[in-house]
């Protein structure tokens, strides 16, 4: 996911080719890495191609309503006796698809907004950072909450606009106060002096200094958005149309009542391991990116 | 001092502004959602047989007012009202209003938020230092990546855990409410006792949620301080290790205390899902449930509820911090 990003900003080919060694170093380096990278593509990897090993509407078992684990069930099965395991890789695919779409939308928009506002400075900096401190102020889930009751985000594609148009207010932040203290170094000012244009400038020579540290931000942006949109599902807020983790948290505590009786308890387990190593994963990842690019944190 | 009622004045400016902007948005949106339980009521009841006229009477004995005249007109109301502490009538509890219910259920996200930062506020700062000291160990190592993770889960997952453990696996804890009915509500021991053993799920979900956040934070503000010159050179002079903890920990405590409000502030938002989860009556299962209702006096009032607690903080915050710490009172360094 990151790699686009990268390769865009990376400009000439050596520099590429020298940059993924040094990725590859990194994650050599400590095993933790390697495993955040492993659980982060298997996640890719079941978004993807996961429904397509199952059958569209998913078998039912009638004559195993909330079944314990078994080996032909690894977490049981659900309250019309379907695979909670299939359930959670088909309703993989809305998630991480809305994860992605609304990093994309967090991270564009944050980043043109912080660059603009950096750069420019003066009267168009001070509006956008007052939107955007407003933004930030306005708390996101209540918010959410009530937008919920006049959108319905029928589509994943459309949740994820929702949910990336409603996040850009911290990349924004973090990437202006980035470009104020690029835009002060010698390599910018020998642009402007050279008399380049302020679309080359900031494409060119600020953008790829910074897409590191946008591209991290995009990583935490996808934990961020898959935790929004499980939890409105959760809530119960939103109409059930597709199936998906936060459907199945909430079927499982509100109709399977897990709070209370273990029958019920493998069909919530199973969406909750999911996101905590989706986590795990990304937590891991973002570390290793760390090193890469701050090279003062590297421990020779 | 004259410095400190400016910044005061120009906070509360533009806290008031955020709060009027937040209040206008709100209004158009909850007025532009489908459903409107009153008409429906009306309908019914017309429906039933009863007049126009009489139907309008008997929704409006129903629920203590119905809204007339254009939108603008009903917002003027709704403002002017707003200045009189008075944010209408709840649909969902007729007769009582709505400032009322709301804060009688303040207390229940207040209290028990305020308990669970402070108790991962003190856990999470010592735990800090020792993961910035030690941060070339083991001990640093894990210390650093709990924190992240405890930092990245979601409350959801927290309370769905703790709440299937502790009332599922072992059920050794209440799944919802506040207290015991069994206990006659006041200061008695019974109750007391019950009040805390109801509150200690959402308590420690809320500690736990925020604990990995302050070890993070404390980490790096403490190993900043230690690359700082006077630690170097009161390390030269030959001060005792003890001492030196003591200027480091005084330093890198500071920029803390401004998270501390902020944070104050936001877990009013996130308490939504702990409140949820454990059927807590607080301000967010309010908000749940004015939505559930489509109550548009109660959603709306919640959400105005919370965004203030948030702006609050943020002043209360930045204030804060320049009472304490005295190289943000000189110039513009806060920024």
């Amino acid at each position: 996911m990151t790699a686009p990003v990268i390769a865009a900003g990376g400009g000439r080919a050596a520099l590429r080719r020298n940059f993924w060694r040094g990725v590859w170093r990194v994650l050599k380096r400590k095993p933790s890495r390697m495993v955040g990278m492993v659980i982060v593509l298997g996640f890719a990897f079941m978004g993807v191609f996961g429904p397509m090993f199952y059958p569209d509407p998913l078998p039912r078992d009638t004559a195993a309503l909330y079944a314990p684990p078994s080996w032909e069930h690894p977490f049981g099965t659900d309250f019309e006796g379907t695979d909670v395991l299939a359930l959670l890789v088909t309703g993989s695919r809305y998630v991480l698809l809305t994860a992605l779409v609304t990093a994309v939308i967090t991270v564009v928009v944050g980043a043109a907004i912080g660059l603009f506002a950096g750069f420019r400075r003066g009267r168009w900096d001070t509006v956008l950072m007052r939107i955007t401190d407003m933004k930030l102020t306005i708390p996101g889930l209540p918010l959410l909450l009530v937008l919920s009751t006049i959108w319905k985000f029928t589509s994943a594609l459309e949740m994820g606009l929702v949910l990336g148009l409603l996040g850009w207010g911290g990349v924004a932040r973090a990437v202006r106060s980035q470009t104020l203290s690029l835009r002060e170094r010698g390599f910018i000012e020998a642009a402007r002096g050279l008399g380049l244009s302020t679309t080359h400038i900031i494409g060119r020579e600020l953008l790829p200094s910074m897409a590191p540290f946008v591209a991290m931000n995009m990583l935490i942006a996808v934990t961020g958005a898959v935790y929004a949109q499980v939890g409105l599902f959760f809530l119960g807020v939103l109409p059930f149309e597709a199936n998906n983790w936060g459907v199945m948290l909430n079927l499982a505590v509100f109709g399977g009542g897990a709070m209370s009786s273990p029958a019920a308890l493998p069909y919530l387990m199973a969406p909750l391991l999911a996101i905590l190593l989706l986590t795990l994963g990304i937590v891991l990842v973002v570390d290793a990116m760390d090193e890469i690019f701050n090279p003062r944190l590297r421990e020779e | 001092m004259t410095m400190f009622a400016r910044r005061l004045a120009g906070h509360l400016a533009r806290g008031l502004v955020m709060v009027l902007v937040v209040t206008t948005v709100s209004f158009f949106v909850i007025r532009s959602v489908p459903g409107d339980p009153m008409a429906a009521r009306y309908e019914k009841l017309v429906e039933q047989g009863m007049s126009p006229t009489a139907a309008q009477r008997a929704v409006e004995v129903l629920y203590g007012f119905a809204p007339t005249g254009s939108l603008w007109q009903q917002y003027v109301d709704y403002m002017s009202g707003l200045l009189r502490l008075d944010l209408g009538q709840s649909l969902m509890v007729p007769g009582v209003g709505v400032s009322t219910v709301l804060f009688s259920a303040a207390k229940w996200t207040v209290l028990p938020v305020l308990a669970g930062t402070l108790l991962s506020f003190l856990i999470g700062v010592v735990m800090g230092v020792y993961a910035a000291i030690r941060r070339s160990g083991r001990l640093g190592d894990v210390l650093a990546i709990s924190g992240s993770l405890l930092h990245g889960v979601p409350q959801y997952v927290l309370a769905l855990l703790l709440g299937a453990v502790f009332t599922t696996l072992i059920p050794i804890l209440p799944t919802s409410g506040t207290a015991d009915i069994m206990f006659e509500p006041g200061f008695n021991a019974g109750y007391i006792g019950s009040l805390i053993e109801y509150a200690t799920l959402p308590v420690l979900t809320y500690a736990l949620a925020s604990y990995g956040g302050w070890i993070l934070a404390m980490k790096s503000s403490v190993v900043t301080v230690l690359g700082d010159d006077f630690i170097l050179a009161a390390e030269l002079r030959g001060i005792k290790r003890g001492i030196v903890f003591r200027y480091v920990a005084r330093n890198a405590i500071l920029p803390l205390f401004t998270i501390l409000a902020l944070s104050l502030g936001m877990l009013f938002g996130g308490a939504i899902f702990i409140e949820r989860i454990f059927n807590y009556p607080g301000l967010g299962l309010m908000l749940i449930d004015g939505i559930n209702n489509r109550d548009y006096a109660l959603m709306g009032g919640a959400f105005l509820l919370i965004t203030v607690a948030i702006v609050v903080a943020n002043i209360v915050a930045d204030l804060f911090y320049s009472v304490i710490d005295p190289r943000v009172r000189s110039g513009e360094g806060a920024r």
